[in-house]
Order: C-alpha cells, then structure tokens, then sequence
C-alpha cells in the first residue's frame, strides 16, 4: 500500500482533482451542458426512454388491474366535475364579454397571457437520494434551453430546466434543495420566496420563506410564482400552504407547501420555451 | 500467475460491462423501490466490492473512471461527487481489505459502508456550504440509504466474484 501511495498516489490525486475541477468549471460555466455531459446524454438516452416504457407498461398493467369499483366512482365524480366545469365555462365566456366592453369603455390595455410549450415525455426521475430531478427527452434540438419551467398537464409547476443536451434535459423539481422562486400568495398578492429543503424533500414538500410580518397564511392557500424581475412567468401554480411554522428563534414565520404536480407520477410534461404575459 | 495485458483488458472490460449492467438494471426496478423513503443506491457498491477483491492501483483508477461516468449522467448536491468520492472510498476499502478483513460478503459489507460513508460525507459538506441543509437530516438520509442499499450486495457480491475468480485466478 505504501508502495502504491508512493508510486501513484499523487498521479490518482492530480488526475481526480484535474477531472473534478474539468467537470465542476464545465458545470458552472457553460450555459447549456458541457461536450461530455452532452455526450454522456445522448448516449444513455435510448437507455432510459427503454427503461422509462418498461416503467410506464409495468404502471399500466397495476393501474389496469386496480379495482373496477374505484374507477367508477371516480368516473362519476370526473361527471359532475365536468358538468360543474361546463356551468363555469359558459360563465367565463359571459365575464369575458363584459371585461372586454368594459375595458374598451375605461381605455385599458387588454391583459395578454401567450406560452409557448414543448411536450416531453419523462425518461428518468432522479436517481440519486441527495437531489430531486427528472430527465426528459427535449433538449436544444427541440428549442429547450437552461431556466425554462416545466409544468405538468394541469399547468401545476413540476420545476426549472437546469441542464440542456442536444436530445435531453435535467429538470430541478421545486423541492430540490437548489430550487428557489418568486412567489406569491393569491389570496393576499403577499410576495415570498419558495425554496427546496433537505428535511422536507423526502416528504416531498417545500417550504415557503421571505414572509411579510403581517402576512395572514391558511391551509390550503394557493402559492403561484410572481414573474417578479420576468425571469420566470407569473401565475403558475407551485403548491398551496400545508402547515405554517415559527422557526427556531421565535421570529420568523415559513409555511410548508405542498406541490399540486405528482412529482413522483409524472409522465408527461410541458416546457415552457417563451412567454409573454401582460397583467 | 501473471496476467498479460490482454487479460487484464478483459477482466476490467468484464467489469464494466457487469457495472452497466447493474446500473441499468437499477434505473429499470430498484429505482421504482422506495424503502424507508428512500432508494436503494448501487453505485457505491460496486465500487466497493471491486475495491475489495482487486489491488489497489487498478480499483481506484476504476473507481475514477467510475465516478467520472456517474457524474455524468447521475445528478449529485456537487458536479464532481463521484469523481472525488469513488477513488477515496475505493482507497480506502482496497487499504481495510488487504490489511485488516477477511475475504467474503461480510468484508463487502464493511467496505461498503466505508465507501458510502466517503460518498455521503462530501454531499454533506457539498451541501452544508451551499447551507440549508441541517445535519440530523442529512445524517438520517445517509443511513438510511446505507441500509436500503446493502441488500443490494447480494446481487453485486456473487456477479463481481464470479467475475473475479473467472479472470483472475
């Protein structure tokens, strides 16, 4: 072992330490991902697109078998939702009208609110217990691009693009410990921060930090992002209050959220590539 | 006996192509297990396991070449981890093997918590810096993970053994 130490210790050490910095210096330079990240994507991604439809065919076959019962009344629930939402619709369309006279009465500049998504399909939740990540089978090739969001059918946030490759990309889910947003509280317009948290991650759960003194939060509150700076769009849907909490020294309030995407279920998911909202 | 290169580029080519195959079949099944909250992490345990059976210069340039591989395609709290990691948890399990444990999957078991604890320490520290991470909780995860994982070993031990008497002796 000494003999070893003394013969190639300090070749091994160099040669971690030099590929350590390589890969450290690619990662926090480059603004889409490094030539051997890249590669080392392309090559593994007909891999996990095999292992995510082994995945999705095994989920198939227990979501077919799960009891019938179960399915209908959930059909008979997903009825009357629809009826509900059919009522609200023709609501909607009614209030729309009138916004849109009243506007042109008052002068106002007509609130705009254009995404333009990328489908993509889910080939790998993270496989690390240390992060929260997904991979997913767009990348630039596609018009994806590092700090786009990604949200899931319902339009609920899932996360930030972080990593881009030619034919992938690496999403922060919005607990993942890196993660930080602009958010806001809808019933309020009480601005705060939402952040990943080691201790709530393996819940699945974030925490929302930064609150006004004076803030009033409930259960069951809505959180969506602020679109404060333009950076990230507004009005997406990252979780609604779960509990609300003091920290240690007695002075500062959090709440902890819980995101409305199934992070652990997804699928499928939308990137959002451009906005332009105008509120 | 001496092997020749020719040997040698076989057995190390054996073992990572068993190491591949292990990967992959962790990302297909073990990945959709979650015990305890979390998922079982077979990475460390191959290094570990060759670390134990194989001199020690040739399983930590393995389990650098290793690392390099994992960061590339597995996401860590720090973009070097397993590059940094592996070798040291390798070190460090090839120095306990030779010296102090005796051969079979007890002396695995053993290299691989070293080797884990090596990985575990530097997320720890990569996210302490990066603050917000509290410690009880880290410290929770990593044995956590450490447990769901070992069983892990008796798909890993009996593959890379075999692999081992079959090239080596």
């Amino acid at each position: 072992m000494k003999d070893f130490l003394e013969k190639h210790g300090l070749l091994i050490l160099s040669a971690a330490v030099v590929l350590a910095l390589l890969l450290s210096a690619l990662s926090y330079f480059s603004a889409t991902s490094s030539f051997l990240h890249n590669a080392a994507g392309v090559v593994t991604s007909p891999f996990r697109a095999a292992g995510a439809a082994v995945s999705e065919w095994v989920r198939d076959k227990q979501r077919y078998y799960r009891d019938y019962s179960d399915l209908l009344a959930e059909n008979e629930a997903l009825r009357r939702e629809v009826a509900e939402l059919r009522a609200d619709a023709r609501q909607v369309e009614r209030d729309r009208e009138e916004n849109a006279r009243l506007r042109e009465l008052l002068g106002l500049r007509e609130q705009r609110r254009e995404l333009a998504f990328e489908a993509a399909a889910v080939l790998e939740h993270s496989s690390s217990n240390w992060t929260s990540t997904l991979t997913l089978d767009r990348g630039t090739a596609h018009g994806v691009a590092a700090n786009n969001c990604v949200v899931n059918a319902e339009g609920y946030l899932v996360g930030v693009v972080k990593d881009v490759g030619y034919n992938w990309c690496t999403v922060l889910t919005i607990i993942d410990t890196d993660m930080e947003l602009g958010a806001l509280l809808y019933r309020s317009g009480d601005v705060a921060i939402a952040e990943g948290d080691f201790a709530l991650m393996g819940e699945g759960k974030l925490k929302l930090s930064y609150l006004p003194s004076d803030v009033s939060l409930l259960a069951g509150d809505y959180i969506v992002t602020s679109g404060l700076g333009g950076f990230y769009p507004s009005n997406l849907v990252i979780g609604v209050v779960d509990s609300v909490h003091t920290d240690d020294d007695g002075l500062v309030q959090y709440a902890v959220l819980s995101p409305l995407a199934d992070l652990d279920g997804l699928t499928q998911v939308f990137v959002i590539k451009s906005f332009d909202i105008v509120d | 006996m001496a092997l020749t290169n020719r040997d040698l580029a076989i057995k190390w080519g054996a073992y990572a192509a068993a190491s591949l195959l292990l990967l992959f079949l962790h990302a297909l099944t073990l990945r959709q297990v979650t015990l305890l909250g979390v998922m079982p992490f077979l990475p460390p345990l191959i290094v570990a396991v060759i670390a134990s059976v194989e001199d020690t210069a040739p399983s930590v340039i393995f389990a650098l070449a290793f690392g390099v591989c994992c960061d590339l395609t597995i996401a860590s709290p720090l973009p070097c981890l397993y590059t940094l990691a592996f070798p040291a948890g390798a070190l460090v399990s090839s120095l306990l093997s030779r010296r102090v444990l005796q051969p079979g999957i007890l002396r695995s078991l053993a290299v691989t918590a070293l080797c884990f604890a090596t990985v575990d320490l530097l997320a720890m520290l990569a996210l302490s810096l990066r603050g917000g991470a509290d410690f009880p909780a880290m410290l929770s995860l990593a044995l956590r993970e450490l447990l769901v994982s070992c069983p892990g070993l008796l798909l890993c031990h009996p593959l890379l053994m075999h692999l081992h008497r079959k090239y080596s002796l």
